[in-house]
């Protein structure tokens, strides 16, 4: 026995519920002169239509990865291997890695779309914000007019002030100002699904909830499937219905946010969770979490937390753990997730499950 | 504007201090054009005894007047566009270097311009194609090539092409029993004259261009924008010429008109090896002769030149950088 594999039987169960985007033991992987460099690890994962799914990692875990596969983008030398179905209706199925180019660049944009940490970087330094809106709009032969006027009433439902911003060099904004700006360009093709890899990590604080309660809004009226990645875990667990703790390339924990905010399973979820500073927990209850992430090329055998989990045995050692049950429409990987919570005690402030619907919209 | 008055003031200070500095060098040069003239005089044999009675008839300038008298007279005259009278050539400098300037204008632009257009497309082109047998090629042709003077390559065509192969001519600018004009003719004489001293400083020249224009294109390659760019399904065209060339070319923009002030400052050296009677040409005969108001005059086209280029690159930039525009010309929020 490798791998326990309650895996197919989990994902059966909650296939009832109408999934966007099926995502089967998909792998990145580079080679390098040291060896295959696996910086992402048979991952699966069902995201299902109008959520927002929050994947957590820290850096170096295979977040962007994991973002950039989504739009089967992954950066050359980069392998991407696996099954990513994409459901744009129900009961119309892509198969998303064996797509031509021209279907892959018409579904990129316009049917899974992508924001970027970084918004000041993601312009083009010698056009207008307008020049941005209308090469997209032409090159995926779009009427102008009409996606003009979309990107305006997107820009305003951002609190934009379209006609300033439309003609604006990106210079000419601020760091909040462009990242709102790179949502509008990322949903004037109208997408299904937007991918928004790191998207407030530039960002001061107020900025950062005020994005997030935006994204709420327009998650709202224009229907989104959003997969927000982030380090921050405070920071979606009140944005995210659902959460997917990343460690080590792969998936540790995924289920319903407050649950695992509440009472996480996997030992990494609660380390990780022990490890946030808030205002509640006295300083001396907080703890790093010991060692550190594992090397791409080399990660540790069977359960690759182990190293630093108080609670590996021989059989952490030796068996990576598939995913148990551990609640409805929740899974962790680990062998002793029963034990997690004794093992490792932790207290969640009130506030940080709901955080993000107190803070108003700033303008 | 007031941006704008400061620079055109921090130009015409260059200028007065180039003049100034010109003027008092040259003066310290060993020699001056009565020796020049005593020594002429003696090749053609004429007799000891009668050459300080000929040099005082030649001539008609002052040299015995003190120098910061000569500097404001020379100041005065030159303020009111009159260069004086060259000593040896016939008629005034500024005739005479006004008719030589489009010559040697033409023939720095039209380099800049080949060199700044092949380097950029070889650049931009090495850049997609990094690490590639082509890449590896050119650059090392552009080392070696940046490391061989004009010069010496231009004396080399010269041999080669004009006095062994005879392809082109030796020297001069033009056929002098065409009428000038704007018909082909006269303008393929032109190009055939100009076809040598332009590949000289184009060959080397480039390889430069294409190096510099290469490690932007690779920084930009890597930029955020560019990959968003294509994830939003831009044209591969639009890429590379919107995005990657224009944002490339930045830097070097300064540099290209620059490069046209090397030109014209090179233009002594390059037309005097192709007998090309342009400014520079004039003003080698003139400080081989001492021909103080020749000098002074050829310098200050070319220095009036180069500081014009400079202050359009200047004004300019903001054009093609908005990020350079200046405060106060656009809102910044």
């Amino acid at each position: 026995m490798t791998r326990v594999n309650h895996s197919t039987e989990t994902m059966r169960k909650r296939t009832d519920r109408d999934v966007i985007l099926k995502v089967r033991d998909v792998s990145v992987s580079f080679d390098m002169d040291r060896g295959e460099s696996r910086v992402l690890d048979s991952v699966s994962l069902d995201i299902y239509r109008d959520e927002i799914l929050g994947v957590v990692g820290e850096s170096g875990s295979g977040k962007s990865m994991f973002a950039s596969a989504l739009l089967d983008a992954v950066v050359r030398p980069g392998q991407l291997t696996g099954e990513i179905t994409y459901y744009p209706t129900e009961g119309e199925e892509i198969d998303l890695l064996d797509l031509t180019p021209a279907e892959l660049k018409r579904l990129r944009w316009e049917e899974i779309s992508m924001v970027f940490q970084g918004a000041m970087s993601s312009f083009n330094p010698t056009m207008k914000i307008r020049q941005h809106f209308e090469e997209t709009l032409d090159a995926h032969q779009r009427d102008r007019e009409e996606g003009l006027a979309h990107a305006r009433e997107l820009l305003s439902d951002l609190y934009l002030d379209p006609d300033r911003i439309l003609r604006s060099y990106p210079h000419e904004l601020s760091g909040g100002m462009s990242q709102r700006a790179l949502i509008a360009l990322s949903l004037v093709l109208e997408p299904r699904v937007l991918v928004m890899d790191e998207p407030t990590a530039a960002l001061d604080l107020l900025m950062q909830r005020s994005i997030l309660t935006l994204l709420e809004n327009l998650q709202d009226k224009y229907n989104l499937t959003i997969i927000f990645i982030t380090h921050d875990l405070p920071l979606v667990a009140g944005l995210a219905d659902r959460l997917a703790v990343m460690y080590a390339f792969e998936f540790a924990e995924i289920g319903p946010s407050e649950e695992v905010i509440r009472d996480a399973a996997h030992p990494y979820a609660r380390s990780l969770l022990k490890a946030v500073p808030n205002l509640d927990a006295p300083l001396e209850r907080m703890r790093p979490i010991a060692g550190s992430a594992p090397d791409p090329v080399n990660v540790p055998t069977g359960c690759s937390y182990h190293p630093r989990c108080p609670l590996a045995d021989d059989e952490c050692v030796e068996v990576d753990p598939g995913y148990y049950d551990v609640g409805e429409n929740r899974v962790a990987a680990c062998h002793h997730w029963t034990k997690s919570s004794e093992a490792i005690p932790y207290l969640v402030s009130e506030t940080d499950a709901d955080q993000g619907d107190n803070v108003g919209a700033i303008e | 504007m007031q941006w704008l008055a400061k620079r055109i003031g921090q130009a015409l200070f260059t200028l007065w201090a180039v003049i100034t500095l010109s003027f008092v060098l040259i003066r310290f040069l060993p020699g001056g054009p009565i020796d020049y003239l005593v020594v002429q005089l003696r090749k053609q044999g004429i007799p000891e005894s009668q050459i300080s009675n000929y040099v005082r008839n030649y001539v008609s300038f002052q040299p015995d007047q003190p120098l910061w008298l000569q500097y404001l007279d020379y100041m005065a005259s030159v303020l009111q566009g009159d260069f004086g009278e060259a000593y040896f050539l016939d008629g005034q400098v500024f005739d005479i270097l006004a008719q030589a300037l489009p010559w040697t204008v033409f023939l720095a632009a039209i380099g800049t311009f080949l060199t700044t257009v092949i380097g950029i497309v070889v650049g931009g082109f090495m850049a997609y194609t990094e690490g590639s047998k082509f890449d590896t090629g050119v650059t090392l042709f552009s080392t070696i090539a940046g490391g061989i003077p004009y010069y010496i390559l231009a004396i080399g065509l010269l041999y080669v092409f004009a006095y062994r192969l005879q392809y082109f001519p030796t020297g001069g600018q033009v056929d002098p029993e065409l009428v000038p004009g704007f018909k082909w003719p006269y303008i393929e004489s032109v190009l055939y004259h100009a076809a040598l001293p332009i590949l000289s400083t184009t060959l080397v020249g480039w390889g430069g261009t294409a190096l510099s224009m290469r490690g932007n294109s690779i920084s930009v390659l890597g930029e955020d924008y560019i990959r968003i760019a294509r994830l939003r399904g831009l044209p591969r065209r639009r890429i590379a010429i919107r995005y990657v060339a224009r944002n490339a070319m930045l830097p070097m923009y300064t540099g290209i008109l620059l490069a046209i002030a090397f030109m014209l400052g090179g233009s002594v050296i390059l037309e005097e090896i192709f007998a090309y009677p342009g400014v520079g040409y004039y003003l080698f005969q003139g400080t081989v002769s001492r021909d103080y108001p020749v000098m002074m005059g050829g310098l200050i086209m070319i220095s009036t030149a180069v500081i014009i280029g400079v202050l359009i690159a200047d004004l300019t930039y903001s054009k093609i950088d908005p990020r350079a525009a200046g405060e106060g010309d656009r809102e910044s929020y």
